[in-house]
């Protein structure tokens, strides 16, 4: 069973098999010796591996598990082959920019941009004020705006879609 | 001294002052919102009075609501803790009409220390010294331009009604402070209903001192010394140090005098702190906070003085039994926040519900937490979950004794601001005390700073893995808790392999 993570915005492929009711596990090819206990039903695990122990916090849902060791919190993205497969299609499409999402519930105070518009990589597309402070939300790289999904006023829980980001318009100097 | 208090909190600052309340046989009621139903707070008072309402401006910050429960309740006096009524005037006067006692200063003192521009105005005359610029609001953009140009820059545009750090603007050139007068006019009106912005001069590389004050009813204050607050982020602080490392005892003094000036200058009565800006041996006053602060605790650990308790002495009318000589300064604390954000994503607001919860202990560690397992986490209230406060005989030994204490906590279900604060305990300029208030802000935390990647990958795999393996048995069985609590086939609790010695570590 292969699976394709994101660790901390690193790609890693970790690699499951089970043999004889045990499994084993490698990360990028290298083994990685693990053995752990539950300690409740909240998600604390004592991990050993590489003879020494960790006490571990692990949470979350299928595609999105956070894993707390030592004070330092590791944010895993993962998908099985079949994830991997269809989103490789998604992450093509979305190059020069892609969909821009709200990261934290707010309120749109202003938008920026229009659709048709150019954008520069870090250019305001909108404002969006959430506990009493206004942050802009900028363009994470340069392209084309395809679709403003909000307009001022709007509410948005986290994760909402604001802007939609095309690649870039051939440079006509070139 | 009261049979019976009120308080008009919620969260650690609640509890905070429940728990000397209950060690001088105090009474204590509390008020809780709907959202607050559980909530600690709830359940440690002696009577828990329903407020209704969500929010805090349905509850918390509805003074009627409160002033409804002391009456029911027959509370004497009305402890406002910080944040919410903490510093509103008029619901002060409206307890002391109510034949209450405010365990806080005179509303006059509030009023004007409250107020940017009327505090400039007393502290210029009590003879306390000032960051320049303008005492009056710039009316407009063009008359920012000119005050900017008049004061020199950088300048800071300050909301006259701010406050915590809110409605605050820096510029650097003068092209650009019309436009900054502009958003940040807007965002005061949005924010506080008044959108007057005043100019000063922006002082670089400067650190945030601040004076801890306490005045009695009889003319007598004292001074307990200074906080350090440098490590602060859009002016909220995230990590607070007693004593400040550039402030020797010559300076100390001389601090603590202009603070007790500024104090007495408003008729002060109570626990309050002096904020000032400290840079190159110079200091000015930035502005008073008439209520105890949410740092109180470092002061608490270096002198061991219960704040809180002469706070309540205070208000109940008895004169401080401390003289200045008597306040004496030991070992080194260090206080941490523990604020509901997202580090990575710049600070963001972070929400959930908390799970899995592990608070540090041990010697010399103190938590002063509203936390819970099953506690919601929203945008409505303030993001501080809780404060990890440790002290140690020196410096050295109070940062090593917080980073141990960091890697204790475990606050599941919420991100939170600690892994900024361990990285700022591992800062090189931290550690030498060589730092001022843009230290934080100068740390590129986007990325997590973890080593155990490879771990962090295989947990995940493994029980992604389980997890496929429940849902396969029915949809009940995908509930993310107890993900390992069926696992069969002989797997029980153990994943093994029988890797090369040593794996990877």
């Amino acid at each position: 069973m292969k699976y394709y993570l994101e660790v901390n915005g690193r790609e890693r492929l970790v690699e499951l098999r089970e043999r004889l009711g045990e499994l084993s596990v490698t990360v990028d090819g290298e083994p990685v010796e693990l053995a752990y206990e539950r300690i409740d039903e909240e998600g604390q695990l004592l991990v050993l591996s590489g003879g020494r122990s960790y006490g571990v916090s692990i949470e979350g849902d299928t595609d999105q598990i956070g894993i707390t060791i030592a004070g330092h919190l590791y944010d895993v993205r993962i998908e099985d082959e079949r994830e991997h497969a269809a989103h490789a299609a998604e992450r093509e499409a979305s190059r020069g920019g892609g969909r821009v999402t709200s990261v934290m519930p707010g309120v749109v105070v202003e938008v920026l941009v229009a659709r048709g518009a150019e954008v520069a990589a870090g250019q305001p597309l909108l404002v969006l004020e959430a506990m009493k402070m206004q942050n802009e939300i900028a363009a994470p790289a340069a392209g084309v705006v395809q679709e403003v999904f909000v307009e001022q006023g709007s509410a948005v829980g986290a994760g909402a879609p604001l802007v939609q980001l095309g690649p870039p318009p051939e440079s006509e100097d070139s | 001294m009261f049979k019976r208090i009120l308080i008009a909190n919620r969260g650690e600052i609640a509890l905070r002052v429940i728990r000397t309340a209950r060690e001088m046989g105090i009474e204590c009621v509390t008020v809780f919102s709907e959202f607050d139903r559980r909530a600690l707070h709830t359940r440690m008072g002696h009577i828990a009075i329903p407020l209704g309402g969500e929010l805090p401006g349905e509850s918390y910050l509805v003074g009627e609501k409160i002033l409804r429960a002391a009456k029911e309740t027959g509370a004497e006096a009305i402890h406002p803790g910080y944040g919410f009524l903490s510093e509103n005037a008029g619901f002060a006067r409206a307890v002391t009409e109510a034949g209450l006692t405010w365990i806080g200063p005179p509303p006059d003192a509030i009023e004007v220390m409250g107020d940017k521009i009327e505090s400039r105005r007393a502290m210029q005359a009590a003879g306390v010294p000032l960051v320049p610029g303008q005492t009056d609001p710039a009316a407009d953009a063009e008359a920012a331009v000119a005050a900017a140009r008049e004061v020199g820059l950088p300048v800071a545009l300050k909301a006259a009604a701010g406050g915590g750090g809110k409605g605050i603007r820096i510029v650097r050139e003068l092209g650009e402070v019309e436009s900054a007068f502009r958003t940040a006019s807007g965002e005061a009106q949005n924010a506080f209903g008044d959108g007057r912005l005043y100019v000063e001069r922006y002082i670089d590389q400067p650190r945030h001192v601040e004076i801890q004050v306490m005045f009695d009813q009889h003319g007598n204050g004292i001074h307990f010394g200074e906080r350090e607050c440098s490590i602060q982020r859009r002016h909220q602080k995230l990590v607070e140090e007693c004593p400040a490392v550039v402030i020797d005892a010559e300076l100390r003094e001389r601090m603590g005098e202009v603070a007790l000036r500024a104090g007495r200058a408003v008729g002060y009565v109570g626990a309050g702190t002096v904020e000032f800006l400290y840079s190159g041996g110079e200091f000015f006053f930035l502005e008073m906070n008439t209520r105890l602060q949410v740092e109180h605790p470092i002061t608490e650990m270096v002198t061991g003085v219960d704040l809180v308790r002469e706070q309540l002495l205070a208000a109940s009318g008895e004169a401080l039994r401390l003289a200045q000589e008597d306040v004496r300064f030991q070992g080194h604390a260090i206080e941490v926040r523990i604020n509901a954000e997202d580090v990575p994503s710049g600070f963001l607001p972070a929400t959930g519900t908390v799970r899995n919860l592990r608070l540090p202990a041990g010697p010399w560690v103190r938590v002063d937490s509203g936390l819970y397992n099953g506690l919601e986490v929203g945008l409505a209230y303030d993001p501080l979950l809780a404060k990890v406060i440790v002290w140690g005989p020196d410096r050295g030994v109070a940062i090593a004794r917080m980073r141990r204490a960091l890697e204790e906590l475990n606050v599941g279900g919420v991100r939170t601001s600690a892994p900024a604060a361990i990285a700022v305990l591992d800062h090189e300029a931290f550690q030498g005390g060589e730092y001022d208030t843009h230290l934080l802000e100068s740390l590129d935390l986007s990325s997590p700073r973890g080593r155990e990647e490879d771990l962090a990958a295989a947990l995940a795999a493994v029980h992604r893995f389980h997890g496929a393996r429940r849902r396969g048995m029915g949809p009940e069985a995908g509930d993310r808790a107890g993900w390992l609590a069926r696992s069969r086939e002989g797997l029980s609790d153990h994943v093994r392999r029988a890797g090369r010695a040593g794996g990877r570590a």
